[in-house]
């Protein structure tokens, strides 16, 4: 056993250090785990007026960015256009790494996580947040049962004949769980949006844009960080992970998802804040502008670096087979959405209610940064996500179709070439 | 599309399978939500506890935030009943008192994602501290900021309000859980065995409306045309904060000198 290790270290050591960073990662994590559990949320800097904060976006950028799982899974299983198995095994597993992510920063970040079961048990049908909570569940379990059929698949535990039959039997039902997945995610995702976009009391939030916002901008994002990290997984194993054509179809459909969130972002500003003239959005909008970067951080990173930059790298044929090109545009697209996710966190939260009958304007404007311990646990979360995955890249086979550099793209062609023929001649650009 | 639609047929039936066996639960959800309307029969009067503030009167000595936190055993980051200073368009200062409004059409009860706050069917907008997750939503969906979270545990130091502000006659509620004003629950539950009424005896009056020196509060039963507060809101004009909202306090203000309805 330790001999076997030491064989592996000496062969790839820069994997290794790479290893024993993200471990190094993951224990501050934990650390900052067990000290907010052990003394309580006084330890963060969230309050009363503003208890929502750092966790919250994590938690909603986690499960944003894991959407390409049930996108892809969709594509393959429910619509058919099988060339797209090249890459659904790795969006599944990505999938599952950003739902766990967020399931850790909600444990951490509830005050009664020894109750995180409730709301399976005390169901209140009125509340969006029950039916995030439902459907999270829910669909964590799909992407579990699909990602353990990858496990088996491609392990040696396909040899017991039980676990080669269970992985056979998933394998069958694949379809049913695409389309569970597909209803579970369209449901929560929108529904994350929801959970601000129905608050009346605050008129920054206050939206009927935000669920279709928050789930075009999920697919979005969702799908340029599964591109960028097979480019970036890629680029490390020396390989050509996805046949062209796939990787074609794959840019074009993030990149035109890029354009169907910016048409609807740009419309739901223009119509909620520019051409409405509500005086309440004014105010928030007016103390925003003198208190944070909100309207800065908006215009340059959510529309024009994380959204306007990816889909023209995206859509562009000098620029969308080019690895740089795609890891620059994923990168971009996930700090886009991580803005939008965190401005929208914050700026609701931050202008104060405006309750009292007079004229003054009786309750501060909140201050928040991120205490050190919000961003240990933020750290840890990020290193198992990364640890996860350079674990699953390495021992999964995440992409059938992979092929080393000057190797022809021979066994993959008729798969993809019959779907293609079947549904000419724009197949990822959904229909 | 033909997969599709077959695939939300099955989807449709799967889960109406599952909602067989969970009928009870959806019931007891559904009379939870209602408020246990089931024994509210005809034959007894069902009241809804509500209360007047009069900002005319209210002179910002900040008796009622004392005496409620004595009662109630809030510490001073958590006031359930909080005092504000506004100004008129005139620029005539006043004093706001703000406990929670138990809304009838509550936000932050449509919200909670596991039932762990309720309207009770006296009107009453209340917390169950043993269901709460601590996920802070109904904190972000208050119009009014009237809840507070238990950021820390408390430890047994004494309440520096009591025993001169009124003594502690509820736990202190533990770490993690959103707490807020109850309009005095124990005294109101108290007054069933008694047969005392709300409003009008002291002893299960909220103790912010007792401790008010210029009886600048009102409280009582808003169903009952005789009670203190439906002759106060018959004989003067009131207002409730953010009506706009259509969240339907059932705490009614009077508007002090200067302050057009």
């Amino acid at each position: 056993m330790i001999a076997s290790i030491r064989d592996f270290a000496r062969q790839s050591p820069a994997y290794v250090v790479w290893i024993a960073f993200l471990s190094v990662l993951v224990l501050i994590g934990m650390v900052s785990i067990a000290y907010v559990l052990i003394h309580g949320l006084g330890v963060t800097n969230l309050s009363d007026q503003l208890p929502w904060g750092l966790w919250i976006t994590v938690d909603l950028s986690a499960i944003a960015l894991g959407a390409g799982a049930f996108t892809l899974s969709a594509a393959v299983y429910v619509f058919g256009w099988k060339r797209y198995e090249a890459i659904a095994r790795a969006a599944v597993v990505v999938g599952l790494l950003g739902y766990t992510s967020a399931m850790i920063a909600l444990f951490v970040d509830i005050g009664r996580p020894d109750r995180f079961y409730h709301p399976l048990l005390y169901w209140n049908l009125h509340s969006v947040l029950w039916e995030v909570t439902m459907c999270i569940m829910l669909y964590s379990l799909v992407l579990v049962m699909e990602v353990s059929a990858i496990v088996i698949e491609s392990t040696r535990l396909r040899q017991n004949r039980f676990l080669h039959l269970t992985a056979r039997v998933l394998h069958r039902t694949m379809p049913l769980f695409a389309l569970l997945g597909m209803g579970l995610s369209l449901l929560h995702q929108s529904s994350l949006g929801a959970t601000y976009g129905v608050l009346m009391a605050r008129p920054v939030w206050y939206s009927p844009s935000a669920p279709v916002l928050f789930i075009l901008s999920a697919v979005a994002s969702g799908l340029a960080a599964t591109i960028a990290l097979t480019a970036i997984t890629g680029s490390f194993m020396n390989k050509f992970l996805l046949p062209s054509d796939v990787l074609r179809g794959l840019t074009r459909f993030a990149g035109i998802m890029a354009l169907a969130y910016l048409y609807l972002k740009v419309w739901s500003w223009a119509a909620t804040q520019y051409y409405s003239h509500s005086p309440a959005i004014a105010r928030d909008i007016e103390l925003l502008a003198e208190n944070t970067p909100y309207g800065f951080t908006f215009w340059w990173f959510e529309i024009l670096l994380g959204t306007l930059i990816p889909a023209i790298i995206f859509l562009w044929p000098r620029t969308r087979g080019n690895r740089l090109a795609l890891i620059t545009a994923g990168a971009l697209s996930v700090l886009g959405l991580i803005t939008y996710r965190w401005n929208t966190t914050l700026s609701g939260l931050v202008v104060p209610l405006d309750w009292s009958p007079g004229v003054m304007q009786v309750m501060p404007v909140v201050e928040y940064t991120p205490a050190l311990v919000e961003w240990g646990v933020t750290v840890g979360i990020i290193g198992y996500w990364w640890l996860a995955w350079s674990l699953a890249a390495r021992f999964l086979k995440l992409y059938p179709y992979a092929r080393n550099p000057g190797e022809p793209e021979v066994e993959l062609e008729h798969e993809p070439r019959r779907a293609t023929v079947q549904r000419a001649p724009t197949p990822a650009a959904g229909d | 599309m033909v997969q599709i639609l077959v695939g939300a047929g099955i989807s449709i039936g799967v889960a109406a399978v599952l909602a067989g066996p969970l009928a009870p639960a959806v019931e007891q959800i559904a009379s939870r939500l209602q408020g246990g309307a089931a024994h509210g029969a005809a034959d007894r009067h069902k009241p809804r506890w509500g209360m007047v503030i009069d900002l005319n009167k209210c002179i910002g000595c900040d008796y009622c935030v004392y005496a409620c936190q004595a009662t109630n055993d809030v510490t001073d980051a958590m006031r359930w009943n909080i005092h504000v200073v506004d100004r008129t368009p005139t620029g005539k200062t006043f004093h706001v008192t703000r406990p929670c409004l138990h809304c009838q059409n509550a936000p932050c009860v449509n919200v909670c994602p596991v039932t762990a706050t309720y309207i009770r069917d006296d009107g009453l907008v209340v917390m169950d501290y043993d269901i709460c997750i601590g996920c802070r939503y109904c904190q972000a969906a208050c119009p009014y900021g009237a809840r507070s979270f238990n950021w820390f545990a408390r430890d047994d130091s004494p309440n520096p309000y009591a025993p001169e502000w009124g003594t502690p006659e509820v736990p202190r509620r533990p770490r993690g859980v959103i707490e807020k004003c109850t309009f005095c629950i124990q005294r109101i539950d108290l007054a069933k065995q008694t047969g005392q009424t709300p409003g009008v005896d002291a002893a299960v009056t909220p103790a912010c409306v007792n401790a008010c020196p210029v009886t600048a509060r009102y409280f009582g039963d808003l169903n009952d045309p005789n009670s203190p507060v439906s002759r106060v809101i018959a004989t003067t004009p009131t207002f409730r904060l953010r009506e706009d909202l259509g969240t339907e306090p059932n705490v009614y203000y009077i508007p002090p000198e200067g302050l057009a309805l």
